[in-house]
This record gives structure tokens, sequence and C-alpha cells, in this order.
């Protein structure tokens, strides 16, 4: 009970080659989930799974409680469109490139969604928008367009507008791998201060010290698979498995 | 020189409405053309097989045969068709099945400067829009379409400048527009002057298009980076 993600024995293969092999991920409320591992062991992969991006071949997924996907008799059957919309706006993600709507100002790409899709009063939500673009500190980039932005600057708009939605959970998705060095860090400090107030996030990423610090949980993918996971520490001071060992060695 | 002058001011009422016909064609094509288009191109990616097999077949048809072709068919052709059916209804007069056969025509062209437009935005913005509870046509509408609009001005444009000079074409089925009033001028006064005159009508109305343009594009350039 209390989980926000429920994510049991996913199983998908591209082309034949598995992508996920019996993966299984719970995240409570509140809880603050890191997945590691290197490219093409999955991880992006079940993160994208979870909000319907991807399709699984069996398993069951969950957000809330709620069922977004179910197998039975060894297929995945998914629950209606409408019901899929709904669902998945009890997520929000954070995409590594960003992928802001170009043709709107960094306000209408926060507001655009509340009011559009969920039909909140555009009054109120704007005001909200501004106070998410304080927090993340652009409130004075309201008007500009993306085109306009740094990458950095992108990337705490595209936070800004996944926050707006109000989410259960936030995904981020390898959120500063398209970053150069130098704005990376004001994008890890608006997720660390989003972990500090107790939002429920799962972050792939490349990070580790930035996994370490803000993750209670940190998850190591290998080959399609959970190979290890536990407390930050746990995994990065007594790696439990060759594979942790190895990847740990060459990515530090 | 004198003469030079005589004539021009002779021959300027009937190029004029010569003009105003090659104008009115022209106007009524790029009316209905360019929405006309946008169907056609939405077909040709949707993911329903027979609405993209219609679509990929009228593009296929409009575009593999000659606009003169076409005039003609649509022109004589259907009125051969409407006399032995007796179907009126198919028969046209010269301008409404000129300007038929040219939206016809130019929706096709369109269709697929829209369509390579619409595939040249980024599928983050698909996966983006998902992921905030956009429908697939709102995603359309709302996100991709809106940012197809500066890629697709210039190929737009130029279409629009090739149509100017198209038009030109009607004088086979006997539409009086600017190049026929011109040719019809040089064959009664044995003077070729009223080709020279033409040819610059066309100019100016193409470099009036040329500035349209230019000022469209700048308008929607505002975001000029694409925000990936």
């Amino acid at each position: 009970m209390g989980y926000i993600v429920e994510m049991e024995n996913i199983t998908k293969t591209y082309a034949g080659v598995p992508a996920l092999d019996d993966v299984t991920l719970r995240v409570k409320s509140g809880e603050q989930v890191a997945i590691i591992g290197s490219s093409g062991s999955g991880k992006s992969t079940l993160l994208r799974c979870l909000n319907h991006l991807e399709l699984i071949d069996s398993g069951r997924v969950a957000i809330d409680g709620e069922p977004l996907v179910e197998t039975e008799g060894g297929r995945a059957r998914y629950r209606k469109d409408a019901e899929i919309r709904r669902l998945i706006l009890h997520t929000a993600m954070v995409f590594q490139h960003f992928n802001l709507f170009g043709h709107l100002t960094c306000l209408e790409n926060i507001t655009i969604a509340p009011i559009r899709i969920k039909k909140e009063p555009a009054a109120e939500v704007r005001a909200r928008a501004m106070e998410l673009l304080r927090v993340v500190g652009l409130e004075h980039k309201a008007g500009a367009y993306p085109g306009q932005l740094s990458g950095g600057q992108k990337q705490r708009i595209a936070i800004a507008r996944a926050l707006a939605m109000r989410p259960s959970v936030l995904l981020f998705d390898e959120p500063t791998s398209a970053l150069d060095p130098e704005v990376t860090g004001e994008v890890l400090r608006v997720i660390r201060e989003l972990a500090a107030a107790g939002h429920t996030m799962v972050l792939v990423t490349h990070e580790m010290g930035f996994a370490r610090e803000v993750a209670e949980r940190v998850i190591f993918m290998d080959m399609a698979r959970i190979v290890e996971e536990g407390p930050p520490e746990q995994l990065f001071d007594n790696p439990g498995s060759d594979r942790l060992r190895t990847f740990l060695q060459a990515v530090i | 020189m004198t003469s030079f002058f005589d004539y021009t001011v002779t021959l300027g009422p009937a190029l004029l409405n010569g003009l105003v016909e090659t104008l009115k064609l022209f106007g009524l094509t790029l009316l209905l053309a360019v929405p006309l288009g946008l169907p056609i191109a939405l077909g040709n990616i949707s993911r329903f097989p027979p609405f993209q097999l219609l679509c990929k077949l009228y593009v296929w048809v409009f575009r593999g045969t000659p606009l003169m072709l076409q005039l003609f068919f649509f022109y004589y052709g259907l009125g051969i068709i409407a006399n032995n059916t007796g179907w009126l209804f198919l028969r046209f007069d010269r301008f409404p099945a000129a300007v038929l056969t040219f939206t016809l025509n130019y929706a096709a062209y369109f269709s697929e400067i829209y369509r390579a437009g619409i595939q040249s935005i980024d599928r983050g913005q698909y996966e983006a829009a998902k992921t905030l509870g956009f429908t697939r046509g709102q995603t359309m509408f709302q996100i991709i379409i809106p940012q197809t609009i500066r890629r697709i001005i210039p190929p737009v444009s130029n279409e629009t400048i090739t149509l100017v000079k198209d038009t030109a074409l009607v004088n086979v089925i006997a539409v009086p527009e600017l190049l026929k009033v011109a040719k019809d001028a040089a064959n009664r006064d044995s003077n070729t002057l009223g080709y020279l005159l033409a040819a610059l009508a066309y100019l100016i109305v193409t470099l009036i298009l040329t500035m349209l343009y230019r000022r469209l594009e700048r308008r929607f350039s505002r975001h000029e980076q694409e925000a990936v």
C-alpha cells in the first residue's frame, strides 16, 4: 500500500532483444529513486514504460494504485486511451532534450496543458506558473521563447512545466546529459530542492555523485535487468556484484 | 517613342482586365488550395490505411500529370461526360473549370510541403505533448502544426510564385487572362509590345509577393532558433 508507482515483472523486447527482463520497481510516496547503469541497460526504457511512451509485452504497471496495464493470459492489456491519458497525468516527465514547445513562450509552455488539457482556470494557472518560474529562478524569462534560452535554462523551464501539472511522481530521464558541464549545476540544484521538499521522483541519471546525494534508493540496471538496489551508501561503497563494481570503476 | 507610349495607353485597359482575371484566378486558387492541402497532408501520414491510400493516390495523379492536361480534362473532358450522361453539374464554364483544376493541382503540391514540414518536427515534441495529456489531434493542431508554419513559408512562397506564372496556362481554354490579352493584341496589331507589358506586370506581381512573404517570414521567426 501507499505506492505511487508499481511496475511488476515488466518484460519488453525490441526486435527479439530483451529491453526489460522481468523488472520490478515500486516507489512509495515521497521517495526519491535513482536508476543508474550503462547506456542500453534499459533504465530509460523502464521509465518510459511508466508513462506509456513505450509499451510493455507483459507485466503490470499501476500509478497511484490504478492499473495502467495488466497481463492476462501472458499478454499485456492496456486500458482505454482516455483512461491512459488521465492516468499518465499523475506523472510528469523531464526529458534529456527538454522538448519544450518552440512556438510558445516559457510561460505558455508551462500553462498550456493545465489550461487546455486539465481545464483549470487560466488566471490561477498563470499565477502558479509565475511562482514556479521563481522556484526555478527564471521569472524574468516568462515572455522569452525557448530558442532564446541556454540549455540549463530550457531544462529548468521543462521542470517548471512538469511541476505545473502537479503530478504524483516526477520522472527525470537523464535531465543533464545534453547539458554543458557549466550549466549542469543549476539544473541539479533545482532537482535537489525538489527532492528536499519531498517530491516523489524517479531519476535516470549518469551523475553518480548526484544520485548518491538525492536518492534514498539507487537501482543499478544492466542487460535489461535490475542487478542491485539499495541505499546509495551500500551500492556505491559496497557494491555486491562484479558488474556494478566494473560499472562504478568505469564511470567514477 | 510617341507611338510606343500611345500604344501602351491604348492597350492599357485590356491588359489591366487581363491582369484582373489573372489575379482572380491566382487569389481564388490560393484561398482554396492552401487549406485543402492540410487534410491531404494529414491523410498522407494518417494511420487509417484507406484514407492514406486515397490521399497518396490523389497526390500521385495531380503531381504526375501535366497541369495543362488537367485543364483539358476539367473543361473539355467533363463537358463531354456531362453531355453524354446528362450529368450537367459536371459542366463548368471556363473560369470555374480553371479555378477547380488549379485548386486541386496546387492542393496536391501544398500537401506535400505540409507533410514534409510536419514530419520534420522532432519526435520529442509528440512525446512531451503526450506526457502532458494531449490527444493525437490536440498534439497535431496545437503543438506540431503551429511549429511547421515558419518552416513551410519558404517552399509555400516558392509555389505561390509558380502559381502566378502558371495562370498563363489557362489561355488554352480561352480564359481572357493577362497573357491571352497580350497574345491576342500581338496577333491583331502585329506588335509584340503587349508581351513586354505583360512580362512587366508578372514581374511586379511576383515582386510584391516576394516582399509579402519576406515580411511573413520575419513575423514568424521571432522564435528563431528551434527549441529542441
